[in-house]
């Protein structure tokens, strides 16, 4: 139930993002502004996944945005199931409490 | 130390992994444990250490919002979220928000904002900070001592409610509203709505992500108990991470990689903070908390100290205090997690 809620959540963030894309895109239009979304970064000396990265940052950064919320969402989750099982070993668990202060 | 060096693509910059991991752990801690971003610590942080400022700011809300994910899930297990009043904290947050935001860019046109928030944001602190601590020594020990004619403790003993909450839900203007999850049987809708505006407002006015606000709001002013207002703050936190996650890597000022380090540390210290909401009673959540803003009160007047007379000491040492708190209070989360874990394993070995 929890997990359907924070995707609810994430589906509704993901179109106000959108949608405030959209209009800070569309205010650009006259072009009056080169905003810091055009800089590029140097890919010299660069390799294997940090080129990637930054390929992406440099070509696509709507992509690069997904990207980097699809990563903090996944490795979240993934860290905090991994560190709630070893809470678990060593006996922290934890359930239903009661709220008296 | 430079072994552990790695270089950050985006940002162009090389920056120690043990630092990050560090950084990460501390505000997973205070951020599972209070129900806040802990952007106040972060950014900062990752600016002295030679992150740009607007970098600093984007990474930070990724690991917000990526530590969080972890910690709602905890508090959700512990039935510490109200998530209706989450969801209308957010909607009605979001107004504050930009008449907040709309007030500073007006007074921006007249002049130099940034002492005036400054000077807000230390008067805020130590007022609530103040409140906290005064309430925590004087208000509820008299109430806790207070019995009735049974002999039996008060009922605010129970749920800690403050006299300011239990003024505001006897205002009677419909539409009413209920949050069985809070153990709030009725409460004026506009109440609900005129306290999230007032939150969502000093967040824009002061430029921070409003956990911080929120929490305290939740107690004092609608009456939840403290692990409730914990978690339910994390769904505002929650939120705006993955709005200023996005928004921010949208315009390019997203570490990714520092963001995904950072993170390692963060969720693991997400999940110790929230585990610790277990074993710590709500009061003392609330002594730890407002020891905390008055500490983080101190560290805004000494960087106002530094911006009027411009002596570099007085900055370093804001830095210092706000680090040194947060570090002593993730030390102190973490001890009081091992102690009453202990106390509890060896309870339940004796019951068996």
């Amino acid at each position: 139930m929890s997990m359907k809620k924070i995707i609810t959540l994430c589906l509704l963030f993901f179109v106000l993002s959108i949608a405030y894309n959209n209009s800070f895109a569309s205010s650009e239009v006259g072009g009056k502004q080169e905003t810091s979304l055009n800089e590029k970064v140097g890919t010299k000396n660069l390799s294997g996944v940090n080129l990637w990265i930054v390929e992406l940052y440099n070509n696509d950064r709507f992509m690069y945005a997904v990207v980097v919320v699809l990563v903090m969402a996944a490795l979240g989750s993934i860290m905090a199931f991994g560190t709630d099982l070893v809470l678990k070993h060593f006996g922290i668990n934890v359930s239903r409490i009661s709220h008296s202060e | 130390m430079d072994l552990f060096n790695i270089s950050l693509p985006v940002a162009g910059i090389e920056f120690n992994v043990l630092l990050l991991i560090l950084i990460g752990f501390c505000v997973g801690v205070l951020g599972g444990f209070f129900g806040v971003g802990g952007g106040w610590i972060v950014t900062p942080a990752l600016n002295i250490f030679g992150f740009h400022m607007a970098f600093a700011i984007g990474t930070d809300l990724s690991n917000i919002f990526g530590q969080t994910i972890g910690a709602v899930k905890k508090h959700q297990k512990m039935g510490n979220i109200d998530w209706k009043l989450g969801i209308i904290s957010i909607l009605t947050s979001v107004i504050g928000l930009e008449i907040g935001s709309e007030v500073i860019i007006a007074m921006e046109k007249a002049g130099d904002v940034g002492v005036i928030v400054r000077w807000c944001y230390m008067l805020l602190l130590a007022c609530l900070g103040a409140y906290m601590l005064y309430d925590y020594f004087v208000i509820q020990s008299r109430q806790l001592n207070e019995t009735d004619l049974d002999g039996n403790n008060s009922e605010n003993k129970k749920n800690g409610r403050t006299k300011i909450s239990e003024k505001l839900h006897r205002i009677n203007i419909p539409p009413m509203i209920s949050f069985p999850a809070s153990g709030i049987d009725s409460v004026s809708v506009w109440i609900i709505f005129l306290i999230f505006l007032i939150t969502g407002f000093l967040s824009g006015f002061l430029g921070v992500g409003g956990g911080f606000i929120i929490m305290p709001a939740l107690i004092y002013l609608i009456g939840l108990p403290t692990t409730v207002a914990v978690g339910t703050s994390l769904i505002t936190v929650l939120f705006s991470g993955a709005y200023g996650c996005f928004t921010y890597a949208l315009k390019g000022r997203v570490e990714l990689v520092a963001a995904f380090i950072m993170l390692l540390g963060a969720s693991i210290g997400a999940q110790i903070g929230s585990t610790a909401v277990k074993y710590v009673k709500g009061y003392g959540i609330r002594l730890l908390f407002a020891i905390m803003i008055i500490f983080a009160g101190c560290s805004v007047g000494f960087e106002q100290i530094y911006k009027i007379f411009q002596i570099k000491f007085y900055q370093t040492f804001a830095e210092i205090v706000l680090m040194g708190t947060a570090i002593f209070m993730t030390f102190m989360i973490i001890a009081r997690l091992l102690l009453e874990s202990r106390k509890e394993k060896t309870l339940k070995n004796k019951s068996e």
